[in-house]
C-alpha cells in the first residue's frame, strides 16, 4: 500500500502540527493536539521495524537461552527454555504473534538471571553478563526518536 | 451551560454558606494531571448583597490514571501543610459522592499569577531567578522532610511504616503494581527490583512525610520563587532521601545533562537540602533510592499502559507515557544499576 503508512503518519502529524494546532485556543487541547502528532510519530516509527525487531530479538533470546540452559541447574527452569525456545514461530509473522513468543522468552530471561545471579563460578557469570549485554540490546533496538531534550 | 459548570453551580449553591446567585465563568481543564482531571474556574456569588468572586481548581477523579490513589489522602496531606512553611493552596471541600460531577473530587484555592511548565523554567527571562528557584525547590523540601505530622491531618489517614521497613514498603507496593500491570514481561525492572532487596538502605533518621512525585513541573513557580507545592497524589510516610532521590532523576533533566530538573546540580542541592533540614544524606542509600526510583516510575508508566490498554481510559497522555517512556525508563535504570552502555 502507497504511500508507505509511516508517511502518511508523518503527514498527519505534520497537519496536526502545522494546521490544527495553531487554530486551538485552550491550554488542554494544545496539549491533546501535540500528544496526538506525537504519538503518530513514534506509531511511524514503529511500524515498519516492528516485525523485523522482534524476530531479531527472539533470535538472539534462543540462541541466549540455549548457551544459559546448561549453566542452569533447577530442572523446571530448564524444561521453560526448552518450551519457551520450541515456541518461536518460524513462518508466522504477525506482530501479536512474534510479540506473544518473546513475552515467553523474556518472561523464562527473568528466571535465567536470578538463577545465574545466585550461582558461583564463571559459567554463570558469564551468562549473566550475555544477559546484561542482550537488556543493554533490548532498549537499542526499542528505542524511539521522540524530540525529548 | 456544560454538565460539569451545572453540577459546580449547584454543589458551590450548596456549600458556599448564605451564596445566592452562584455562576461559573472560565471553566477550562489545565494540561498535564495524568493522574486526576485538573480544572480551572472562577466563582462568582453574591452573599449578604456583595458580588464576591474567587478562583478555584477543581480535582476530579478520571475513569483510570496513572496513578490509582485516594483523593482523601491527598485532601490530607494538602491540609495538613496549611499555615505552615512549605507553600500549598488552601483547600475548600472534599467530596466523595459521584452523584455530583460523575466521580470524587476536591476544590481547592487557585494560585495565580505562576505556572508549573518545565520547559518555561528553562527560558533566558527566568535566568536571574532560576538559582534561586532551585534553593527554594530543597529549602521546601527540607521543610516537607522535617515537619512535625504526628497529630495532624496526615495523621488520621495513614500509618507510618516502621523505620527499618521504609524501604520494604515502597518497593513492595510498587513491584505489586508492576505485578499487576505489566502487559509484557520487565526484565530490567526485576532486575533492579533484585538488587533493590539484595542491598537495601540503612533506615533513616525519622519517618518523614514524602511528597512522592516532587520535582520541577510540580510546583508553582515565577521570577519571585516557588507558591504552591501541588500533586500530592502520591504522598506517604518514610525516607526522606526517597524525595530527594525522585527529584534527581535523570527524567527530568529536560535536556541539561546532570542538571536535575534542569535547574540544578546534585551535590548544591544536596547541600542545600542538608542545611535546611540538618539531616545527613548518606550516598549509599540515595543510589538505592534512585534505582527504586527508576522501578517506581516504571511502575506508574506501566499502570497507565494497563489502563489504556483495558479501556478504561482515552487520555492522549498514556499513549505518550506507554510508548515514550517505558522503554527511556529502562535505559535509565541500565544507567542507574551502572550496566548502561
Amino acid at each position: 500500500m502507497k504511500p508507505d503508512p509511516p508517511k502518511i503518519l508523518l503527514v498527519v502529524a505534520g497537519a496536526l502540527f502545522g494546521q490544527l494546532l495553531p487554530e486551538v485556543r485552550t491550554p488542554f487541547g494544545q496539549q491533546t493536539v501535540t500528544l496526538a502528532g506525537g504519538v503518530l510519530g513514534m506509531i511511524a516509527q514503529e511500524y515498519d521495524r516492528a516485525a523485523a525487531r522482534l524476530v531479531e530479538e527472539n533470535e538472539v533470546l534462543v540462541a541466549l537461552l540455549g548457551t544459559a540452559r546448561p549453566v542452569v541447574t533447577a530442572a523446571d527452569l530448564r524444561e521453560r527454555i526448552e518450551s519457551a525456545t520450541a515456541h518461536v514461530p518460524a513462518r508466522d509473522l504477525h506482530v501479536s504473534a512474534l510479540q506473544a513468543a518473546n513475552d515467553g522468552l523474556r518472561s523464562v530471561l527473568i528466571d535465567v538471571q536470578a538463577e545465574v545471579e545466585s550461582l558461583a563460578g564463571t559459567a554463570a557469570r558469564a551468562v549473566n553478563g550475555l544477559i546484561w549485554e542482550e537488556l543493554r540490546e533490548s532498549t537499542r533496538r526499542r528505542h524511539l526518536e521522540t524530540g525529548r531534550g | 451551560m456544560t454538565p460539569l459548570e451545572a453540577g459546580l453551580v449547584r454543589y458551590l449553591e450548596s456549600h458556599l454558606q448564605r451564596a445566592s446567585s452562584v455562576a461559573i465563568t472560565n471553566l477550562s481543564r489545565i494540561p498535564g494531571g495524568a493522574s486526576r482531571e485538573t480544572w480551572m474556574f472562577d466563582a462568582s456569588w453574591e452573599e449578604h448583597g456583595k458580588a464576591l468572586t474567587a478562583p478555584f481548581v477543581l480535582r476530579k477523579d478520571p475513569p483510570a490514571s496513572l496513578v490509582e490513589s485516594e483523593r482523601a489522602v491527598e485532601y490530607a496531606f494538602y491540609s495538613a501543610f496549611e499555615r505552615s512553611s512549605v507553600p500549598v493552596p488552601h483547600m475548600r471541600w472534599l467530596e466523595e459522592d459521584p452523584s455530583h460531577l460523575g466521580s470524587p473530587f476536591f476544590i481547592m484555592d487557585r494560585i495565580n499569577g505562576s505556572e508549573t511548565n518545565t520547559r518555561r523554567i528553562l527560558e533566558p527571562d527566568l535566568d536571574p531567578s532560576r538559582d534561586f528557584i532551585a534553593r527554594r525547590m530543597y529549602e521546601i523540601l527540607a521543610a516537607i522532610s522535617t515537619f512535625d505530622w504526628e497529630g495532624s491531618a496526615i495523621s488520621r489517614v495513614m500509618k507510618p511504616p516502621p523505620l527499618e521497613e521504609c524501604w520494604k514498603h515502597e518497593l513492595d507496593y510498587w513491584e505489586g503494581m508492576i505485578d499487576a500491570n505489566e502487559l509484557s514481561p520487565q526484565p530490567i525492572a526485576r532486575a533492579a527490583i533484585r538488587w533493590l532487596r539484595a542491598n537495601p538502605p540503612p533506615p533513616p533518621k525519622r519517618v518523614s512525610v514524602v511528597h512522592g512525585d516532587y520535582r520541577v513541573g510540580n510546583f508553582l513557580y515565577n521570577s519571585e520563587g516557588i507558591h504552591g507545592v501541588l500533586d500530592w497524589e502520591m504522598a506517604h510516610l518514610g525516607d526522606p532521601i526517597e524525595d530527594l532521590a525522585w527529584s534527581f532523576m535523570e527524567l527530568w533533566e529536560a535536556g541539561q545533562p546532570r542538571r536535575k530538573g534542569g535547574i540544578i546540580d546534585e551535590d548544591a542541592a544536596v547541600r542545600i537540602f542538608e542545611g535546611a533540614s540538618g539531616l545527613k544524606v548518606d550516598r549509599d542509600a540515595l543510589h538505592w533510592w534512585d534505582v527504586f526510583s527508576g522501578v517506581k516510575a516504571q511502575g506508574i508508566w506501566l499502570t497507565g499502559a494497563r489502563s489504556l490498554n483495558d479501556g478504561r481510559t482515552g487520555e492522549l497522555i498514556l499513549i505518550y507515557t506507554s510508548y515514550a517512556l517505558i522503554n527511556l525508563q529502562d535505559e535509565i535504570l541500565l544507567r542507574s544499576l551502572g550496566k548502561g552502555a
